[in-house]
Order: structure tokens, then sequence, then C-alpha cells
């Protein structure tokens, strides 16, 4: 057996001393393990026999100042066609948005204010969230995490939560995913008509701001989805997690779900959340992604859901693992108005006895599928 | 049964995730440093924190790979994260298409240290294995760690034109490899 780099790199020594240790949060250290045990449950589906292969090759070159000069400015004005938002800006690589651009209508609604130019590409409703791909086009260059000052409105839905990102693709053209969610008290409706406005484009280059124009209006049709009532639940310790209802559609599942946390909890903890992990009886797990939650003002009893990818035909079992996860509010995780020497007043945090950050999880819960 | 400064390398290599924490928890300060000191200047936070996401998921999964003491241990995750960082680097810096002061940015670079751009870096590896230890020792540091020469060669009291001579033979040596196998390599 052919040795790899890991272990090569029992052979090296290279001197640890000439790196600084930086400060780490508990915050910090929570979201790596949250996405690093994502990405190992991914993975080990992809061990399942899912994964595609893809051909490698391999290319050694010698790359001159000359070969630089002459191949690269001819790129540089083109933009390369990214053919999958969608998969391009999957945040962990999950997986998770593989079968989207399948499923989603090609928009190519272009608005052009003020030099820059953005499409909607593609979009998809799946009676829960509305997802839009989105790329921008500008004559100038908008720092690498531009923001988009604009609403996406769901017309007649009342609250919701969204998302957004963008990715910079080379010089001055983006790629970006926004999402929108209903409320989730509301049954869903078969059709949405959507209005996104945007009326600044924010760019960290010298915090400048370009004010325009860019508004879409259109309509959107629900994939196909189907629904199926669960009303099962799991407690422990004070925290009562109850499934809902799942909904799937050719692309993905959302699993409906709610919190309550009892009095007892509640003088101890700040906040409790709840995360959920899915298998099915094939061993496949899903990754997944939170749409946000409603719920009372204290954030202790919260309505849930959570989208995951597209669900294996041949699962007839689900497997939920709620995962709990109790905080302790500090100055950097909850936002409170920071003291001066001139003395301007901090918003106090109550103190409770929890401390730091504790998670564990429920037992599971079997849902049947029904076809 | 949790992992603690004993057993979690034990723990690690048996697949047990509480080590994985335990890991993140002590770790982490060390592994963000290197990070952000090869990554820091393309200026995006994601890629940071994709590269810290790829470093720890490899050591979980090549954790039987590693020999040695929790002082091995920190070395080796040490080179598994300056790797993991420089390949982001290079990736990053090729899907953009080289954006125009990356094109500046890497014409400063000498030919040498842009020798090796690989599609698949496990393909280079493999080719690892035709070099004799020490030479595979220095193009490791050079080109998967990115060491200079003379840290190279204070490290195998070996002189600067010494390495500079090893380097450019290996190089020779593992084009024609390539070409040979046909990977399709250009000189």
């Amino acid at each position: 057996m052919m040795k790899d780099i890991y272990e090569h790199l029992n052979d090296v020594d290279i001197s640890e001393t000439e790196y600084e240790e930086m400060a780490v949060t508990d915050l910090e250290k929570a979201k790596i393990k949250k996405r690093l045990r994502e990405s190992i449950i991914n993975q080990q589906k992809k061990a399942n026999g899912w994964k595609k292969t893809v051909a490698a090759s391999i290319i050694i070159i010698g790359l001159s100042t000359a070969a630089l000069g002459v191949t690269f400015p001819a790129y540089a004005s083109t933009i390369p066609v990214i053919g999958d938002i969608f998969k391009f800006l999957d945040p962990a690589r999950a997986g998770l948005y593989d079968n989207y651009k399948e499923y989603s209508s090609e928009m190519n609604l272009t608005e052009q204010s003020n030099g820059i130019k953005m499409t909607i590409n593609n979009a998809i409703y799946d009676g829960e969230t509305v997802s839009l791909a989105f790329s921008i086009e500008s004559d100038q260059n908008l720092g690498d995490n531009p923001y988009l000052h604009g609403l996406l409105d769901i017309k007649g839905a009342q609250g919701g939560t969204g998302g957004s990102q963008i990715t910079r693709v080379n010089d001055n053209n983006y790629v970006g995913l926004i999402t929108a969610s209903n409320n989730f008290k509301h049954p869903s409706k078969n059709k949405v008509n959507i209005k996104w406005r945007i009326d600044r484009i924010i760019s960290e280059v010298g915090q400048k701001e370009i004010e325009g124009d860019w508004s879409f209006a259109f309509a959107l049709e629900a994939t196909d989805n189907q629904t199926q009532i669960i009303n099962q639940s799991a407690e422990h310790d004070g925290v009562i997690v109850n499934l809902s209802k799942i909904s799937v559609t050719p692309m993905s599942f959302i699993v409906f779900y709610d919190q309550a946390v009892s009095e007892s909890v509640q003088k101890e903890w700040h906040m409790v959340d709840v995360d959920i992990e899915i298998k099915d009886d094939w061993g496949n797990r899903y990754s997944g992604k939170g749409n946000g939650s409603l719920g009372d003002r204290d954030g202790y009893n919260m309505a849930w859901s959570k989208t995951f990818q597209k669900l294996d035909p041949r699962a007839t079992k689900l497997i939920v693992t709620p995962r709990i996860t109790r905080y302790e509010y500090t100055s950097e995780n909850h936002g409170s108005v920071g003291m001066t020497e001139a003395g301007t007043k901090e918003m106090q945090i109550p103190e409770k006895p929890g401390k730091g950050i504790e998670e564990y999880t429920l037992d599971d819960i079997t849902i049947e599928l029904k076809n | 049964m949790r992992s603690n400064e004993l057993n979690f390398i034990q723990r690690l290599q048996r697949q047990k995730e509480d080590a994985l924490e335990f890991i993140i928890d002590n770790y982490l300060p060390l592994i963000k440093g290197v990070t952000y000191k090869v990554l820091s200047p393309l200026g995006n936070d994601g890629i940071i924190e994709e590269c810290m996401n790829d470093i720890f998921l490899s050591i979980w999964n090549n954790a039987n790979k590693f020999r040695g003491d929790s002082t091995d241990f920190r070395k080796w995750i040490c080179a598994i994260a300056k790797f993991k960082a420089i390949d982001y680097y290079r990736k990053t810096a090729r899907n953009v298409e080289f954006t125009s002061n990356q094109i500046e940015r890497n014409t400063e670079q000498s030919a040498e240290e842009t020798l090796i751009m690989m599609e698949n870096e496990a393909e280079l590896i493999k080719l690892l294995h035709l070099l004799d230890p020490l030479d595979r020792k220095i193009f490791i540091m050079k080109f998967f760690l990115g060491l200079k020469t003379e840290d190279i060669s204070a490290k195998l009291s070996l002189t600067n034109a010494s390495i500079d001579n090893r380097i450019y033979r290996g190089k020779k040596k593992l084009r024609n490899e390539a070409a040979n196998l046909n990977f399709g390599g250009r000189a």
C-alpha cells in the first residue's frame, strides 16, 4: 500500500512555534462542531454508494510570467458560467441543493441600474420556502461580500424568515442565493406572488453605497408536495420536541417541529434550541438547513422547520434525533449595548445559573412514511 | 466515557466523535492561527471557515495514519492545517480565474513556487513515491507546506544549493513520469 500525504506528514517537522494561536470563542467552537458533524454525516451517506465518481485528472505545468501575461487577460472579462448556482453555493458541500436546479424554473429576469446588472436565474418554491438563485454583473468592485439592501416579500405571508449568501465568482461578478420562508403556522399555498426590491447595494470597499432600483415581481407555483401529519414527540429534562408534519417534494423534504420548554428550564437557561438530525432505514443520513423559527417573545416555545435533501425513494422509515442546545447569553453571542468610558448603559443580561453551552440528544423518534 | 489528554488519540482512531470535540476544544486556536496566516490575504472568511472544517474532517478521516504521542500529534495536525490552507489558497486563486491583482501577486512568485498546480493533488501524491525519501521530504515541505528553501536547508542540515538542485532534478523526474503515465501533463 502506497503511503499517502497524511502518512508522509508524520515525517516532516515544521516548527509549530512560528504559528501564533488565535483567540477562539465558545460560539465559534460550537459552530465548527456543528458544521463538522454535518460533513461527517454527509460523507457517511456518500460512502453508502450515492457518490458519483468524479473523473480525476492531473496537470503539471510550469507557469511562467509570460504564460500568465498571455493567457489570463483573455479570461478576465469573461463571466464564467456557473451551471448550477444552487449547487455552487451549497454551504457545507453537503448535497442539500443537488436536485434543486432540475426542478426549478428558469427565470432569467434582468434588471439594470447604475451600472449593476442583476439577474434572477432560477427560482423554486417548495410549498414552504422560496429560493432564488441570482447573479450580479457590476462595472465596479463591490468587495467580497456586497450587501443587498431590500426585502424579499412573499405576498400574504404573515412574517417569515430567510437568509442570503453571495460569492464572488471573478472580478466584479457574483452569484447568490436568497431564501424566504412562509409563516409556518398557516397551511402552505400552491402559488405565491413574490416581490423582491433592492434599493441599495452596499460594498465593503470604502463602505460605498450604490443606490438604484432593481425590482422583481413574479409568481411561482409550488413543486409537487405531499404532506403527512405526524404528531409524535420526545421529552427529556423539561424540553419537549413535537414533530408535527413532514412535506415531501421531488428535490427535498421539510420537517416541521415545535419545541416547548418548562418553566424550571427557562429559569435556568437564557436560550434553548432544538435541531434535528435524520437518517432512514437504509442508513442514509440527510443533510439539512434550518428555515428558522417563529414563536413566543422569549424564544423558548418555538415552531421550527428544516429542509433536508432529496428523500431516498426506498426509505420507509425516518429516524429523527432531536439535539437540544442550552445556551448562556454572553456579550459574544447576544446583542447588548457596549459600555463606554462615558458610561453608556448596557442592556442587562439577567443572571441565570446555566453556564456556557450544553448539548444533549433526546430519544430517537421513528416516523413510518406513508406512500 | 469522555476523551481526555491521555486517551483522545486512541479514541479518535476508534472514530469516537467526542475525541473530535476534544480536539476542537484544545487545538482550534492553533489551527485557526495557521489557517489565517495563509488564507487571510484572500480576504474571504467563508473560505477560511470551509478550510478549517476540511482540516478537522481530514484529521478525522486519516486518524489511523497518525503515529506518535500528543506532542507529535500537535505537529501532525499543524502540518495538515498548513497543507490544506495552502491547497485552498491555490485552488481559490485558480477558481476566480485570476483577478487582476492576483495575476500580479502570482507573477511575483518564482516560477518554481507555482510550478505544481494540480487538478487533483491525490494524483501528484501518487507520483511522490517515485522520489527517494529525502527528496520526497523536500518536496512535501516545499510544495505542500510552502516552506522556503532556507528553512528546509536549515531543518535538513543541507545547503540551499543542494536543496535547489534536488528540487530541480525531482521536478524533471515527476514531469517525465506524469507524461509517461498519460496524465496529460505538460511542461
